[in-house]
């Protein structure tokens, strides 16, 4: 890794510092307080759930809530973590190069010797390291939320879970770069790019729903999301998505590269 | 073998869809020289540097810096200058000496260069948040990130904007300084007052077009000149009418006012002959100077 990337990655993770916590908090606690109560309201929640239509127990990836793994999943993994980290993508490579731009910061950088393409390269790397730290310290809290509840959550299940985000965080960063070649307005970039998050998160839901329309789930990186807790990773799925993601990424900076940037 | 020109455009040319950017502007700034590139808001001076620095893509037309293409090799041009943006920005949370220490990185530079000697210099702060300081404070952060490397060729978009009127001078002593170290300079105002005290060539933009690229002593002789003249004797002020230059003469009171428009060398000889008890010629402003070219060229 050249300096020039080095330097650049440091800068947005020094200047995204506060956001590791800001994010990796309350979701770490959110997913330690699932942990927690999963002893005291196992039994209750089990009979509800058998309740429930298979269709829409599979549509939610609820399925059995028979251990706090499958708890955990249901409840945080399947739908508040990936959409935060989606969102939490999106708005870090909009700040590192839209943001960037509007506060003049992207000017003084291109005084320097330094191409468009790594300074988009260094957004969409720094990016993946936040979304990694912010995972690390959600299951780290969640760990701790087992440990003192005495909820037995397997630690490596448990990591296997917050890792299966992260591939799809990393899509939605790759989104963000090839939005921003085409504008370099911080709203317009985190807004189109959330309601794709969204929308795809929807269109799953669709398909998981109506088998009739299942097809569409492929236009959705929902459909490869999976449980990585229940299931561990899967790693073509896992590679795919991170493969897209950086695709993505180099298309980004080749419209930035193209583009002008206005004063 | 003479050096590639710091600055060499030829019909540099950037149009906005139907609306008007810059239009082929040709123009060349050669190493160690001062350029003043003066034209009021929106007349394209931003546009132009923009285009320079490859922020924006021409339509048609070309420019190189040091020989090299400005949309090609612009890495390689860069690191050879600095640039101060008009308006200054960086974020507000970050200090100068957390740009500086990433620009210097960027550069492959150690340390700071002369960074806190300018800034002792023009008393900027580098450790506070730019959020936290007044925009000439912010402005002075600028000027040490665009000169703290000792570039080859300064581009600066209204770089005075902001600074009060001390550091104004010692900007302009700096910018003395620079090209006397070699570097070419290259100044976007519209304060007229700081560029006559500084360029030697001017460049007058209007409405995306360079109506004019002058030697700032050329500017200055072109323009005209008040003059008002007492002598002892009175009747002698009648011997500069009809005088080659000499317009708008009035007499009154034993004294003559009027305008010289062109070289003074007639009034003066035709003043020798007689005892002048009082002579005062008033040098215009550049903003006369660029006043009348605008109502000339338009």
């Amino acid at each position: 890794m050249s300096a020039q990337l080095r330097a650049l990655i440091a800068a947005h993770l020094s200047d995204r510092r506060r956001s590791v916590l800001a994010w990796g908090l309350p979701l770490g606690l959110m997913s330690a307080f699932i942990v927690a109560i999963f002893p005291s309201v196992e039994d209750s929640i089990s009979k509800v759930v058998d309740k429930y239509p298979s269709g829409l127990k599979e549509a939610f990836g609820i399925g059995q809530l028979s251990n706090v793994e499958q708890y955990l999943h249901a409840e945080m993994l399947s739908l508040i973590v990936p959409l935060a980290l989606g969102y939490l993508a999106v708005r870090a490579v909009a700040s590192g190069l839209a943001g960037a731009s509007e506060s003049g910061r992207l000017d003084v950088l291109l005084s320097a010797p330094v191409s468009r393409r790594r300074i988009c390269a260094a957004g969409f790397l720094a990016t993946g390291i936040e979304l990694a730290a912010v995972l690390a310290v959600s299951w780290a809290l969640t760990m701790l939320g087992s440990v003192l509840s005495g909820a037995g959550l397997a630690a490596g299940p448990a990591a296997a879970g917050f890792a299966g985000v992260w591939p799809l965080g990393l899509l939605f960063a790759g989104l963000g770069i090839v939005v921003c070649g085409w504008t370099l307005r911080t709203t317009i970039v985190t807004g189109a790019v959330a309601g794709v998050l969204v929308s795809m998160y929807v269109v799953d839901l669709i398909g998981k729903l109506d088998p009739s329309l299942s097809g569409v789930r492929y236009a959705s990186v929902f459909k490869y999301y999976g449980n990585a807790i229940e299931d561990g990773i899967e790693p073509l799925a896992f590679v795919g998505v991170t493969a897209v993601a950086t695709l993505l990424a180099f298309a980004g900076s080749w419209l930035i590269d193209r583009r002008d940037i206005s004063a | 073998m003479n050096p590639a020109p710091a600055i060499e455009t030829e019909g540099l040319t950037k149009l906005y869809g139907p609306h008007r950017g810059i239009e082929d502007v040709t123009l060349a700034l050669a190493a160690g020289e001062v350029f003043g590139f003066l034209g009021p808001n929106g007349a394209g001076k931003t546009t132009t540097i923009r285009t320079l620095l490859d922020l924006i893509h021409p339509s048609r037309g070309s420019a190189r810096l040091f020989g090299l293409d400005s949309r090609r090799e612009s890495v390689a041009i860069r690191a050879r200058l600095g640039n101060l943006p008009g308006d200054f920005g960086y974020g507000r949370q970050s200090s100068g000496r957390e740009a500086l220490g990433l620009l210097a990185k960027l550069r492959g530079i150690d340390g700071f260069g002369r960074a806190d000697a300018l800034a002792e210099r023009f008393r900027a702060d580098l450790d506070r948040p730019l959020g936290e300081l007044s925009r000439g404070n912010r402005q002075k952060v600028g000027l040490i990130l665009a000169t703290f490397h000792e570039p080859e060729l300064l581009i600066l978009d209204e770089p005075t904007s902001g600074l009060d009127p001390l550091m104004q001078q010692e900007f302009l002593r700096l910018i003395g300084e620079e090209r006397e170290r070699g570097c070419a300079v290259f100044i976007s105002s519209h304060e007229l007052d700081e560029v006559q005290r500084v360029c030697d060539r001017v460049g007058i933009v209007r409405e995306g077009r360079l109506i004019a690229v002058e030697r700032m002593v050329d500017l200055l002789g072109k323009a005209r000149r008040n003059v008002t003249v007492r002598l002892a004797d009175a009747d002698g002020l009648e011997s500069l009418r009809g005088l080659p230059g000499v317009v708008n003469l009035r007499i009154a009171d034993g004294e003559a006012t009027f305008t010289v428009a062109g070289e003074i060398d007639p009034v003066v000889k035709a003043l020798a002959s007689h005892h002048v008890l009082d002579l005062e010629a008033v040098h215009p402003s550049l903003e006369e100077v660029f006043l009348t070219y605008y109502t000339e060229e338009g």
